[in-house]
């Protein structure tokens, strides 16, 4: 609209300062507004530039100027208009130049927009469609590859497990004095192991740890905590942990966790790169969703262990007595998550799937005297 | 425009900073909240609104700096870096699997390799930058290998590991030297002219404020008896600080004199770290030069540690902001949860708390520091130069092209970006 609003005479001229963009010399110069372009001239009155009007775009400035250049300009040629009245006028006829900045404030309302929808998208793949690739890609692996992933944990695992003590493996069952315990620990497998039937072998370990806890690696790897023997009162009792961790091997729940925290950082890592720390809040977000990953597992490996308990002939009531007695932190790391009400509900659970009739001793009482003292040295 | 003589050209050498405060703050804030709702994707957009806003009030010789690059650029910029990190972390990651020296290798094959590459990410992303900084309708350029850079800085830095910092002055010259003498505004060639043994004179005293107390809480702690200890605290029992006295005598004021040493050689880096950030800043503003045009810089140590002074302040008011807040938010999360019939919602509620807590915080400090500190520095790095030979301006002509923006997306992928 030539008749702007900026008063009763448009205006249609005025100075400015011009870059040619071919050397750093600063023109003075006369900007004339001719109906279809922007004309640019010297003071000689020779016309230096003249760009159509749609060609003009505008560039960052400092609020108080307005810095055109134009678009299919092969140089980077400037015109700086300080006069806020040309400004305007500009503006009016430029249909790229946008002062009020409302185009740009689209533009980035589209940005956020779809950020937005990334994120949720984002997220959840993260929840559903990880543990579904997973869950899917986990049984599709080779056992070798499996058990080979299982020894690379296993070197890391046994690292941070160890704490280093002086004059003592950090497995039990080694010493000659500790050789029966390994019998008895021997035939229990073997009688678990028969009843499971499973593809591959399993190796058990019962290592020096406080704790009352077992941890099962890919690959058939189950460690026994030395804490777990000593707080159990019966064969059934450490037989019940066990079989809960063979459930875990079974279902390939270790696998499964690599690769779902392979592909979580990935996905919040590497995707979405890092703003002040972002690795921290990737770290808090995979231990939220892994642990919520691993609650369902749990059941499954609860409801394993009663089966096979079950099968095998042993009370599988025991493994609900010990987790009482642990507190049901039978996995590192998520013990936050797992405060009583969640344990409760897995003893029902498990007293629920419990057969009825009477279980069949596991082991000898000489035998079982003998695993209680695995871990007591040469 | 009465400075101007008929040329055109402000000979009066000062650099101006037009931008205001509370621009700035109003649109750093609004970008922390964006790139939480956007987990970070943001972040290309507010980065390009940042560069905008320093380069356009940034008025050199009574012009202003414009900066060309665009968010876009950025985001297909670290789309391609992802596209060549992927596979390389994938075959690190296949590496860490295998059992033999190749897998106990693998890590720290991957932090060299990865070390190196963000130094030609550096280098890259600087050419960037350069090459969107357009001054009187030229723009800046830069030339020089990218692989040379990170190979040079690459044995500067295990140089500088080395010798515990002492290297890092003659580091910095010689990187620099690498940098300028590459860089170009039009056909004038740039360089640096700022000598390292000087600043190495300068950063001496700091350095040993900051060395010999560690030094010597460190030698303390090797004159122990550590194998007593160790057996004394590993037989246990009820007395084992008595046993420990007893094996080892003197260790007690020994480790406090460790950790009174200690502390003091961190507290003095805290301290002395703003006075330190001045030395190199003045000292490298000096040194550069563009043809004949040369810089002096004027910074005084004491804005520096007022720029500091508004960050500790403002951090402060923002941290008792953020604990009533999460105390009261905590509360509620507990309330409300006992209300659900979830046995987990308890914890998860929180842990969800506590992460949107850690992010707000971090963003938070992180706006503070962005809007004190760095835009500060900026301020008084640019306000403090005086520049000479600035008549060379009238007659550079232009040179260089546009360079993609590959480098800005590897250096953020590794995390090794700059302004």
């Amino acid at each position: 609209m030539p008749d702007g609003t900026e008063g009763p005479y448009p205006m249609n001229s005025g100075t400015g300062i011009y870059f040619d963009g071919i050397t750093s010399a600063r023109h003075q110069v006369a900007v004339e507004l001719a109906p279809d372009s922007l004309r640019i001239s010297g003071h000689d009155g020779r016309l230096r530039a003249e760009w159509p009007y749609n060609e003009i775009e505008e560039l960052a400035a400092p609020d108080s100027m307005l810095r055109l250049g134009r678009r299919s300009s092969a140089t980077l040629e400037r015109l700086e208009i300080r006069e806020p009245a040309l400004a305007a006028e500009i503006d009016v006829r430029a249909t790229h130049v946008d002062r009020t900045g409302s185009l740009q404030r689209r533009q980035r309302m589209r940005v956020i927009g779809w950020s937005l929808g990334a994120t949720a998208s984002l997220v959840l793949v993260a929840w559903f469609g990880l543990p579904a690739i997973a869950a899917r890609l986990a049984p599709m692996l080779p056992a070798a590859v499996e058990r080979k992933l299982g020894d690379a944990v296993d070197m890391q695992v046994r690292s941070m497990l160890d704490p280093g003590k002086k004059g003592v493996t950090f497995d039990c069952g080694t010493a000659a004095a500790e050789m029966p315990g390994r019998a008895a620990l021997d035939k229990l497998m073997r009688r678990l192991e028969v009843a499971a039937a499973l593809p591959i072998p399993l190796r058990t370990n019962v290592v020096r740890k406080d704790e009352a806890n077992a941890i099962a690696l890919p690959g058939g790897r189950v460690y026994v905590f030395q804490g777990l023997i000593a707080k159990a009162e019966n064969p059934d009792e450490i037989a019940g942990v066990i079989a809960h961790e063979i459930g875990h091997v079974a279902h390939r729940d270790g696998t499964k966790a690599m690769l779902e925290g392979a592909g979580l950082s990935f996905l919040f890592g590497m995707l979405l790169g890092d703003f002040v720390g972002g690795g921290a809040v990737v770290l808090a977000a995979r231990n939220v969703l892994q642990s919520s990953y691993s609650r369902e597992a749990e059941a499954a490996a609860d409801a394993y262990s009663t089966d096979l308990m079950n099968k095998a002939g042993g009370d599988a009531r025991a493994l609900a007595v010990i987790l009482e007695k642990t507190g049901g932190a039978t996995e590192p790391g998520v013990k936050i998550l797992m405060d009583h009400p969640d344990t409760k509900a897995r003893i029902a659970a498990i007293n629920r799937m419990a057969a009825t009739r009477p279980p069949l001793p596991l082991l000898e009482p000489h035998e079982w005297a003998a695993l209680k003292k695995i871990c007591a040295g040469s | 425009m009465a400075s101007l003589d008929a040329g055109g050209i402000d000979t009066s050498g000062g650099v101006r900073f037009l931008g205001q405060r509370r621009y700035y703050w109003r649109l750093l804030t609004r970008g922390a909240v964006l790139l939480m709702v956007t987990l970070g994707i943001y972040r290309f957009w507010l980065v390009t609104d940042v560069r905008r806003f320093l380069w356009s009030n940034t008025e050199i010789a009574g012009e202003t700096l414009e900066y060309s690059g665009t968010a876009l650029e950025l985001l297909l910029g670290f789309l391609v870096a992802i596209a060549l990190l992927i596979p390389i972390y994938a075959a690190f990651f296949l590496a860490a699997l295998d059992l033999g020296i190749l897998g106990k290798l693998s890590g720290v094959v991957a932090f060299a390799a990865l070390a190196v590459l963000g130094q030609y990410a550096i280098y890259r992303a600087r050419r960037y930058r350069l090459t969107r900084t357009i001054y009187r309708g030229l723009r800046f350029h830069q030339k020089g290998s990218a692989w040379a850079y990170a190979f040079r800085a690459t044995l500067w830095w295990t140089a500088t590991i080395l010798t515990f910092g002492l290297a890092y002055p003659f580091q910095l010259a010689s990187l620099e030297r690498y940098k300028m003498r590459n860089t170009f505004y039009g056909d004038l060639a740039g360089s640096f002219g700022a000598s390292g043994f000087m600043l190495f004179l300068r950063g001496l005293p700091m350095w040993l404020l900051f060395f010999v107390p560690l030094a010597l809480a460190i030698r303390n702690l090797v004159g122990l008896d550590w194998q007593a200890l160790v057996d004394a605290v590993a037989q246990g029992g009820d007395d084992v600080m008595s046993k420990i006295e007893g094996a080892s005598p003197g260790l007690g004021s020994a480790i406090v004199f460790a950790m009174l040493m200690g502390g003091l050689s961190v507290a003095l880096a805290a301290l002395l770290y703003p006075a330190f950030q001045t030395m190199i800043l003045r000292w490298w503003s000096s040194g550069l030069r563009f043809g004949d045009i040369e810089m002096r810089s004027h910074l005084r140590v004491r804005q520096v540690y007022g720029a500091y002074a508004r960050f500790v302040g403002f951090a402060s008011l923002f941290s008792i902001a953020m604990a009533i807040i999460g105390a009261i938010a905590l509360l509620l999360a507990d309330a409300g949860a006992s209300l659900t019939k979830i046995d987990a919602a308890g914890p998860i509620a929180t842990t969800l708390m506590l992460l949107i807590g850690y992010v707000v915080t971090a963003l938070g400090f992180s706006t503070i520091y962005r809007a004190t500190v760095q835009l500060s520095l900026w301020q008084l790095g640019m306000e403090s130069l005086q520049l000479s030979g600035l008549s060379a301006l009238e007659k550079v002509k232009a040179s260089g092209r546009a360079s993609s923006a590959f480098g800005e997306g590897l250096a953020d992928a590794l995390n090794v970006g700059g302004y």
